[in-house]
């Protein structure tokens, strides 16, 4: 039992760790699933700005069932995708999104990060 | 001891018990007596709540007309007034008077004592006691020793008064009555009202513990209607969320007609903005037990359901509404505002597509639902229905967002006219589902839709809001 618990909890920290570092590499970096529709929402929103962001879809990766669940637990929630980071840091999930795009702070971010230009 | 109020009989007959009794021991029933009292009200009291004094009904009260001791002669009559008196039942005619005071008005009159007449309206023993109940006949009988006597001394006509004020003061005593049955048949009415509205909140009470316990399972086929035990407890909030919208934009109005400071308009503001998030999250908790009331926009007015986007208003339509109300606007806020409803587009769009490809998958996956596995793409495509909820939350925070934003862009005083105007639209919207609902057709139009139109008309009438007491 216990050994079971420390390896999750070995495979969350570095699951995170891998998020981080995937993250860190872009400007833009969603982590999605190929077939969830929320996903593709996030997606197009940023598309429609302009913004080429860089997508991992989890259902796709070897090891993306263990990002998942270390997603999960970052945010709290029941749903781990769609999760968007700019600049390497952590924007959320949709409705933080989608909070950020109409309290205009979305796109200050972007430019920040180098994702849009004027 | 003179003064007993119609309007309370029941007080009436306990402390007119005893004077009666002493009387009138041998009359089980209350017996309406004219008391002689210099105020020159007339009462009356009345005992024996078995007698139906409705039947006695002769609503002729003479004011000031002073009873004469000694003058046996009874040509007041009395209207009595049971508890039930909210029963609405019609004066008796004139002529009825006249019949009963032809001598075959039973006038238990009191002997003496208070030396006041008394007339027991049991002379109605003709036509209406007939198909009365008991107690007149045994009055009769009972103070029949008592009447003879000044039955035959008493004759018919009104004794003292001459004919012509007589008839007048009459007219005037039916009037007061007329005047305090209607009054009293309107307290009634509010205070059935008043219990009914008590008992519907308790109702929503305990609606919302069961749900909240989970007696109530949401989704197809719950309830024995049309509509989902989600789906009804939604409307009822909802309904309950209308009215207190109605008095919001009431508050708005007048805080903006009275030119109030800008603390005090804040507060008012705030109030809206947290009157709309409550919504939202009556929303939320409905997307989680019945999506599909919400998406097919059925807890919404026809017109509105018309030009819904996911389960309600698309913020940027709204926001293009408010452009030109909002007017002034410095630079900036003008921008601002710009800027929102680019967003509020982008994200709608983008929402819009998502929603899409959900469709789009759901019909992939039931058409290739083979008769093998069924089951299975069943389950698939019920999995894939969840995710319905979750647009539909979106869509909702996105018109939250939209809101406080709006807020936060413009003045406080911009900001009450901005959601006034807001208010009044959907208000306006509604009203319009209604008179569409009533316009003249070849078919019949439905009664209650013309109340409802009413009350949607009265919310139309901007300046002058007859409702803003309640």
């Amino acid at each position: 039992m216990q050994y079971q618990q420390s390896e999750s909890r070995m495979y969350y920290s570095e699951s995170l760790e891998r998020v981080v570092r995937l993250a860190s590499g872009s400007a833009v970096v969603i982590f999605s699933v190929s077939t969830c529709c929320m996903c593709h929402a996030v997606k197009r929103l940023f598309c429609g700005m302009g913004v080429n962001p860089t997508v991992y879809e989890l259902d796709q990766d070897p090891r993306g069932h263990e990002i998942e669940m270390a997603l999960s637990h970052l945010l709290g929630g029941d749903s781990a995708v769609p999760v968007v980071f700019i600049g390497g840091k952590l924007v959320g999930a949709m409705d933080r999104v989608m909070a950020s795009h109409i309290g205009g702070t979305l796109v200050p971010l972007l430019k920040e990060a180098g994702a849009l230009w004027l | 001891m003179a003064s007993h109020r119609v309007g309370e009989p029941a007080a009436l007959s306990d402390s007119g018990a005893p004077h009666h009794h002493h009387h009138h021991h041998h009359i089980p029933y209350a017996v309406p007596h004219m008391l002689h009292h210099p105020t020159n009200s007339n009462f009356i009291n009345q005992e024996g709540p078995a007698f139906d004094f409705g039947e006695l009904e002769e609503a002729i009260i003479l004011q000031g007309v002073k009873i004469n001791n000694d003058d046996k002669k009874q040509h007041l009559y009395t209207a009595i007034r049971p508890a039930a008196t909210l029963d609405m039942f019609p004066s008796w005619p004139m002529r009825f008077h006249q019949h009963t005071t032809r001598g075959s008005s039973k006038s238990g009159e009191e002997s003496t004592d208070s030396g006041s007449a008394v007339n027991t309206l049991s002379n109605a023993p003709e036509s209406p006691s007939d198909h009365r109940q008991p107690p007149p006949p045994p009055q009769m009988d009972a103070a029949g020793g008592i009447d003879s006597p000044r039955m035959s001394g008493s004759q018919s006509q009104p004794p003292a008064a001459k004919p012509a004020p007589e008839k007048t003061l009459r007219r005037l005593a039916q009037n007061r009555e007329a005047a305090r049955k209607s009054r009293l048949r309107k307290k009634a009415y509010v205070q059935q009202l008043e219990s009914s509205r008590i008992r519907l909140a308790q109702l929503e009470q305990d609606l919302q513990r069961a749900r909240s316990q989970g007696l109530f399972l949401g989704g197809g086929g719950a309830a024995s209607g049309s509509i989902s035990s989600g789906g009804a407890i939604f409307d009822m909030e909802y309904s309950r969320w209308l009215d207190d919208d109605h008095r919001h934009i009431s508050e708005l109005r007048t805080a903006l007609q009275a030119h109030l400071s800008d603390s005090d308009l804040r507060v008012i503001v705030d109030g809206y903005i947290a009157h709309y998030d409550e919504v939202f999250s009556l929303k939320g908790a409905a997307a989680k037990s019945d999506v599909f009331h919400l998406i097919t926009g059925m807890w919404t007015t026809p017109a509105e359901r018309c030009f819904l986007w996911m389960g309600g208003f698309r913020p940027s339509d709204l926001i293009k509404m408010l452009i030109p109300q909002l007017d002034p606007l410095t630079e900036q806020q003008f921008m601002g505002i710009c800027s929102l409803q680019h967003s509020s587009q982008q994200a709608e769009e983008a929402l819009s597509q998502g929603l899409d490809q959900l469709q789009q998958s759901l019909v992939d996956t039931i058409a290739n639902g083979s008769v093998n596995d069924s089951m299975h793409h069943m389950a698939v495509a019920l999995g894939k229905l969840a995710n319905l909820e979750g647009f539909v939350r979106q869509a909702d925070n996105l018109r939250q967002q939209t809101l406080h934003q709006l807020h936060r862009l413009l003045t406080i005083r911009q900001a009450a006219r901005c959601f006034l105007v807001i208010g009044e639209y959907y208000g306006r919207l509604r009203a319009l589902s209604s008179l569409w609902a009533s316009r003249p057709r070849e078919s019949m139009i439905a009664e209650d839709n013309s109340c409802q139109t009413t009350s949607d008309l009265q919310m139309v009438q901007a300046s002058q809001n007859q409702f803003s007491n309640f």
